[in-house]
């Protein structure tokens, strides 16, 4: 739900450096921490949950866009530090596979950790609280995606200046190639008429994420309940139940 | 997501030019690609380079079908639109730039296997990610496998229905977790495999 689903060449490029380098840091202390036999043995679990984030990410429900994440359960059952790592190989895939935004990677793994790393602290607070797995995982899930939502409103907001930049300067960059256009008297006054709508984004943003935040709350809920079913030990729940 | 296998196949089995390029070259040239989206802001400039690219996607021969899949990130940009206050320029210049980048990368993927895009990667990124690459790619297939078994079984409890919403959420989330539990024994199963081939944290590739 909480990708930022935007194309190359459309954020700063101080945005999506930073993001990167961000992104390559966390994971590298994440590799240099955790324990290599411990990393081997779970790789295999690592790739099958990314495996499954990416057919997840890959059921969409046009015209909205809509996919399940599957970044909490897979948060659950993962860890927090995994998940980081799992989430950038989803993005790395995802983006080979034709999503696009392979220069956001970096951006899209910090936004979309935020989901997996929230909800598996989430999830086991307020298990800790109520007990009940259902409801557990629902508010879990909805807030984690909450948070990641307003994250990615947070990284296109920072962006505004090069949005106004991309709207006014037509034409200018790098190459500039002069064949259609043709600047007149008029075009002064066309770009003081132009403006960012990032309140008009967020309007269409949030009502849409409400849905999909239930949804991905139900799903998740249920799936973790199957699961519970048929493999309470996936879950570690049994040392904080005692 | 089926037609990941598709794409896989054409480029194992796709015996064009562009095939038969070095991936090292073909992924240099993704990289001028993208230098190319992100630095363009006319929309000349931008067709050229989408005109460009659509030419070597007919030229290679690369079945229509696997065409429409760089159509599909436009959904997303439809979204951010909203931002310009629909200013015509900004959106064509996003809608190229969205379609520049899908075309470059469904090209790269269409004539070059995905272990192949790893191993060169695996020359500037750590092993371990390069693995954790290896594994998810794998996995992919074994839970494309599971998840065709799992459809039949959704379909005769009653699969999607919009007249019976709660029913069907329960039977996709259930599946979801089929999906899970099964990719999770299959995990353990590769792992032990793994062991016994002497895995230790790095795959190797022996490309063509």
């Amino acid at each position: 739900m909480s990708h930022i689903h935007l194309p190359d060449g459309v954020l700063p490029v101080w945005l999506w450096v930073p993001g990167f380098i961000a992104a390559m840091l966390v994971a590298a202390v994440l590799f240099r921490f955790t324990k290599k036999e411990a990393l081997s043995r779970r790789f295999p679990l690592l790739g099958m949950m990314a495996a499954a984030m990416v057919l997840g990410a890959s059921v969409e429900v046009v015209p909205i866009a809509y996919h399940v994440n599957l970044t909490v359960i897979s948060g659950i059952l993962l860890g927090p530090s995994l998940i980081f790592l799992a989430t950038f190989v989803v993005n790395v895939i995802l983006a080979l596979f034709g999503h696009g935004g392979i220069t956001v990677i970096g951006l899209n793994t910090l936004i979309l950790s935020i989901e997996g790393v929230f909800g598996y602290f989430l999830f086991h607070l307020f298990w800790q609280v109520s007990k009940r797995l259902i409801l557990t995982t629902f508010i879990a899930t909805f807030l984690a995606l909450v948070f990641s939502t307003f994250a990615m409103i947070g990284v296109v907001s920072l962006g505004t200046s090069h949005y106004e930049e991309l709207i006014h300067h037509e034409g200018e960059g790098i190459f500039e190639f002069h064949l259609l256009k043709d600047k007149g008297p008029h075009h002064e006054e066309e770009t003081k008429k132009t403006e960012i709508h990032l309140g008009r984004f967020i309007a269409i943003v949030l009502p849409l994420g409400f849905i999909g935040w239930i949804l991905e709350g139900v799903i998740t809920a249920l799936i973790t309940r199957y699961i519970h079913r048929l493999r309470p030990d996936l879950l570690h729940l049994e040392k904080e139940s005692q | 997501m089926i037609q990941l296998s598709y794409l896989d196949y054409i480029a194992v089995e796709g015996k064009r030019f562009l095939h038969r390029f070095s991936p090292t070259l073909k992924i240099i040239g993704m990289v001028l690609v993208l230098l190319g989206i992100v630095t363009l802001r006319s929309l000349p400039g931008l067709l050229l380079l989408y005109g460009t690219l659509v030419a070597l996607f007919f030229i290679t021969r690369i079945p229509i079908k696997i065409f429409s899949l760089t159509f599909y990130p436009l959904i997303f940009a439809v979204l951010f639109i909203f931002i310009s206050g629909f200013q015509i320029h900004f959106l064509l210049l996003i809608f190229l730039k969205v379609l520049c980048g899908s075309t470059g990368v469904v090209l790269l993927l269409a004539t070059t296997p995905y272990p192949m895009i790893f191993s060169v990667l695996g020359r500037i990124l750590p092993d371990s990610f390069v693995t954790a690459l290896f594994l998810t790619y794998r996995s992919v297939f074994i839970l494309l496998n599971i998840l065709e078994e799992t459809q039949h079984a959704l379909y005769l409890r009653g699969g999607f229905q919009w007249r019976h919403p709660w029913r069907s959420l329960i039977n996709i989330s259930n599946a979801f977790g089929h999906l899970m539990i099964k990719g999770i024994d299959a995990s353990e199963k590769m792992y032990e495999s793994m062991l016994l081939r002497g895995f230790k944290n790095k795959i190797f590739y022996r490309g063509k």
